[in-house]
């Protein structure tokens, strides 16, 4: 057969337009290489694209963590709650020696948690500030400026309060008069009364209480917020994650306590909600260019614009309530300038506002912006406050720690996307406080404690006779006084603890020697990441680490398993797309044989052996496969290249993780083209194989019948 | 002088579902190389199955078939076919040419499958038929561009361009006007004559078959005569027992 290659392939180029059928066929292979070349460029692309996503912005390279975990490591969350894992007492010894492998440039520690945080309500913000004077004026720090500010916040709650009743009389219209609770409504009525704040400067604390404990309550803005941090060495965690950039604020100190928002998430969960609102329409109206009326006269669904200008006019309270007297006068006043407005209720004003349409819309977001948010907490949590977390150690009981938030932060080329955004930063230290694990401070606060109760460590061979014993003398008697209880619940006194805490410079060493979660391994050369995970774990083994060693893929949990499952996805429609072409093409190519019965015969008669004919069908469908599988190829390449040049729009905020940014512009690899190649090709000649083997049976008297 | 193909009580019986039908019924005959042969009958009468099995295209159900010395029965596809390659050529009666390859690509086709001749002596080979069928001028033609009767020239040209030693012909003028049939049967004549290449053809047409040495008659699958036109007696021709 080989000596007739030639001829082979002139009868086959020949053919290659000569029937209908040969036009199927090549139709099917175009479009089958059209598809292998720009999806497999399309999932490659976005592979090495969330790589550099998971690579750059948490994971590293190589994750490791302890063996005896329950669960496994999830950067980005398992499903429900957060793995469990075991931890690592001494971050030191490892970090020395994971240092000690050659391709290992740095080592992270890290620790993943999260906690429920409420945001309190506006009530309760109040209340609080209220508390705070009150406290400063029966200290006795009376000044014209506290009393002042007293009055005002007075007038304040007075305000929120007139609000709050005015808003539950709605709602009796809505609902029957049995759904409101009547105890709450004779306590709103009893806040809101003119006797009450007759008494209030009379009894603050006891008047406080009351607001606190029946009105506050009532209030429905408050939210709780699921919190998920990831306590790191933010020095350590700044260096080797590159793609980290502070947005507001400023890096927390070296040493320092601290906390750092992910912008993501302190734009979507902590903002007030119609400035989210806002944002939100901002974005499908001017990034992804929707109109905001689109119902009208179409009698179709409202727009999700509409729907969220709808809320922001249902829920004006939420602006309302931040604003006093004061405020609330100057919102009323710019609101009527801007809207040619007379109207004197603000609840209306806004309401007016928030109806927005596309001509104004651009002008009333600027106003939002530049004349409401100012008169606004824009963030119910503001860069500079202290957060206060409350989280479950692994014992059970509830720790509690302070941490000062310094700013925001966000990845490079992932500024929106949900996944990378809602890991928020914080000190190692407090995280290990908030883990339950005794840090040095509270090793020596509770030394300290010990020392004042006069405890003693007591040898375990030697407990009976150091308890019972006769010899020793009494330790202390229990005189009354010894512990100061007074000292130790004086508020300023925690307070100044507190304060000593935040201030407090920790060193290298304390943040290295103590406990960790997982590490975050940077290699020098990523490309050898098989070989040092191997040498790693060989390493835990000898030093008896008792490690696991994980890929960032498998760090990332689910997400990480993303393309791969794209990619799964990918290889069996190409598989159904083939088996189907395989069946098309079989047949095809049967009928094919058919037509050519006679020609087939006149070759066998005039002395072509049958491995020739094997050769002419196999030698066409190669041909024709190379030829059709060349110009799929080429024109899957100036599909790649186009969308490499324009670059496919994220659909939404998970993609901007897939695609490591807003647009993803893929791009072609030889593998690519090679592995579209291989696949037609084998497809083609499979699917042939059968026909092929019915054209070397065309008996030669076949030559000799009349042509149909 | 040996017979260059022998036939001995040849039988052919063809299956049609469960009718047995008798295409030959015993059929004896020797050709000798030279030999200018029309095989002569009505349609049905079994001439096409005599060539097919002459030309080792089909097998005899018994007797045997000896082309030049080989006993067709006891051969395998790959002898077969060696033996048509290089032994036999062929005319088809609707010319069987390769509609994608060009008149010499054709007339060289069998050349190659050959794989003998360098490709300047399949040249001068290919190059020399066509002069002699007078296509010369016509050898980057397709088929498609050339008469009824340039096509069974190119074709004459493809069975003769191996040197076989016997060109079999079934029915090589059906498809073409009395004129041009002639000139066919004419240059195959020719041929014969200049180069000793046997002929064996079929046809029912009696102007053409008065152009053979031998004119042998079936019918009903049998030889009924062996008719020698002119004064050449059969026996030295043909024998037909």
């Amino acid at each position: 057969m080989g000596g007739h290659l030639r001829i082979l392939i002139r009868i086959a180029l020949r053919n290659l337009f000569a029937t209908k059928l040969n036009l199927i066929i090549g139709g099917i292979i175009l479009v089958g290489t059209l598809l292998v070349v720009v999806g497999g460029a399309l999932l490659d692309s976005m592979d090495q694209s969330m790589s550099r996503s998971i690579i750059g912005s948490v994971a590293g390279n190589i994750q490791v963590y302890s063996a005896k975990s329950k669960d496994e490591l999830a950067l980005y969350g398992a499903m429900g709650s957060e793995a469990d894992l075991a931890a690592i007492d001494d971050f030191s010894k490892l970090k020395a020696a994971l240092e000690m492998v050659p391709n290992v440039k740095t080592v992270v520690p890290m620790g993943i948690n999260a906690a429920l945080i409420t945001s309190g309500n506006t009530v309760d913000i109040a209340l609080e500030k209220m508390r705070d004077l009150v406290r400063q004026k029966l200290e006795g720090r009376a000044s014209p400026d506290l009393e002042a500010r007293y009055q005002s916040q007075k007038e304040y709650i007075r305000q929120i309060l007139r609000v709050l009743q005015s808003d539950l009389k709605k709602r009796e219209v809505l609902v029957t008069a049995k759904a409101i609770e009547p105890e709450n409504l004779a306590a709103l009525d009893r806040a809101a009364s003119n006797a009450f704040w007759n008494g209030f400067d009379r009894d603050p604390l006891n008047s406080l209480e009351f607001l606190e404990n029946k009105i506050a309550p009532q209030s429905s803005d408050a939210d709780l917020i699921y919190l998920r941090y990831m306590g790191t060495d933010l020095d350590e965690f700044q260096k080797s994650f590159d793609r980290i950039e502070i947005v507001d604020g400023r890096a927390v100190p070296s040493g320092h306590r601290g906390f750092l928002f992910a912008k993501f998430f302190y734009e979507n969960q902590l903002k007030l909600k119609a400035a989210r609102r806002l944002d939100r329409i901002k974005k499908t109206v001017v990034d992804q260019g929707k109109l905001i009326v689109t119902s009208t006269g179409r009698g179709g669904q409202p727009s999700e614009a509409e729907h969220l200008l709808k809320q922001n006019q249902a829920q004006t309270q939420e602006i309302i309530l931040q604003l006093d007297k004061i405020k609330s006068e100057q919102a009323i006043e710019r609101l009527q300038r801007e809207l040619g407005s007379t109207e004197k209720d603000l609840d209306t004003l806004l309401k007016h506002f928030f109806d927005m349409n596309d001509q104004n819309f651009t002008r009333r977001f600027n106003f939002f912006y530049e004349q409401l948010a100012p008169l606004l907490e824009l963030y119910r949590i503001r860069v500079g406050d202290v957060l206060t977390i409350k989280a479950f150690t692994r014992s059970g009981y509830v720790q509690s720690v302070n941490v000062p938030v310094y700013g925001t932060f966000q990845f490079k080329g992932m500024e929106d996307a949900a996944l990378a955004g809602s890991l928020n930063l914080m000190d190692l230290v407090s995280f290990r406080d908030l883990f339950g694990y005794l840090s040095a401070d509270k090793i020596e606060e509770v030394n300290n404690l010990k020392k004042l109760a006069g405890a003693e460590a007591i040898d375990r061979s030697r407990a009976e006779e150091e308890l019972f014993g006769t010899a020793r003398k009494v330790v202390a008697e229990a005189t009354p006084g010894l512990i100061d209880e007074g000292k130790e619940s004086n508020a300023s006194l925690r307070a100044l603890r507190r304060e000593e805490l935040l201030r407090r410079v920790y060193s290298k060493d304390e943040m290295d020697n103590g406990v960790m979660l997982n590490a975050a391994v940077i290699l020098k050369d990523p490309a050898k990441i098989k070989q040092t995970m191997k040498e790693i774990e060989s390493l835990s083994e000898r030093e008896k680490f008792n490690l696991k060693v994980v890929s960032w893929q498998t760090a990332a949990g689910l997400i990480g398993q993303f393309v791969s499952l794209a990619k799964l996805a990918l290889y069996i429609a190409v598989f159904i797309i083939f088996i189907v072409a395989l069946v098309i093409i079989n047949n095809a190519m049967m009928m094919a044989t058919m037509q050519r019965v006679h020609e087939i015969g006149t070759m066998r008669a005039i002395g072509a052996q049958r491995s020739f004919v094997l050769g002419l069908v196999l030698t066409e469908i190669i041909v024709l496969g190379l030829v059709f599988g060349a110009t799929g190829a080429a024109i899957g390449t100036g599909v790649v290249k186009w969308l490499g040049r324009v670059g496919i729009a994220a659909p939404n905020d998970w993609f901007y993780f897939f695609f490591s940014g807003p647009r993803l512009h893929p791009w072609l690899t030889a593998a690519n083209l090679i592995a579209a190649f291989v696949i037609v090709l084998l497809v083609s000649a499979i699917s042939t194989l059968y026909p092929a083997f019915l054209a070397t049976r065309v008996a030669p008297v076949r030559a000799m019948q009349a042509e149909e | 002088m040996a017979a260059i193909v022998s036939l001995s009580d040849v039988i052919k019986t063809y299956r049609l579902g469960t009718v047995e039908v008798p295409a030959l019924r015993g059929v004896s005959l020797d050709v000798h190389a030279g030999d200018f042969i029309s095989i002569a009958g009505p349609s049905g009468s079994g001439k096409t199955t005599l060539l097919n099995l002459i030309g080792c295209v089909d097998t005899a159900t018994s007797g045997t078939v000896l082309v030049d010395g080989n006993d067709t029965r006891h051969l395998s596809d790959r002898k077969l076919t060696d033996l048509r390659l290089n032994t036999l050529g062929f005319i088809f009666q609707s010319f069987n040419l390769v509609s994608v390859l060009s008149v010499f690509q054709n007339v060289e086709f069998p050349l190659l499958l050959q794989r003998r001749l360098s490709k300047s002596e399949r040249r001068d080979r290919v190059m020399s038929l066509l002069e002699q069928v007078g296509l010369a001028s016509h050898v980057d033609h397709r088929p498609n561009e050339l008469s009824g009767g340039q096509r069974q020239r190119v074709a004459v040209a493809r069975a003769l361009v191996t040197q076989p030693q016997i060109v079999l012909a079934d029915e090589p003028t059906a498809n073409l006007d009395s004129v041009t049939g002639n000139n066919i049967i004419d240059l195959m004549k020719e041929l014969n004559e200049k180069n000793g290449t046997t002929f064996i053809f079929s046809t029912h047409d009696a102007k053409v078959m008065s152009h053979a040495n031998v004119v042998i008659k079936l019918a009903d699958g049998k030889i009924v005569d062996g008719v020698a036109p002119g004064s050449v007696p059969l026996k030295s021709v043909a024998e037909v027992h």
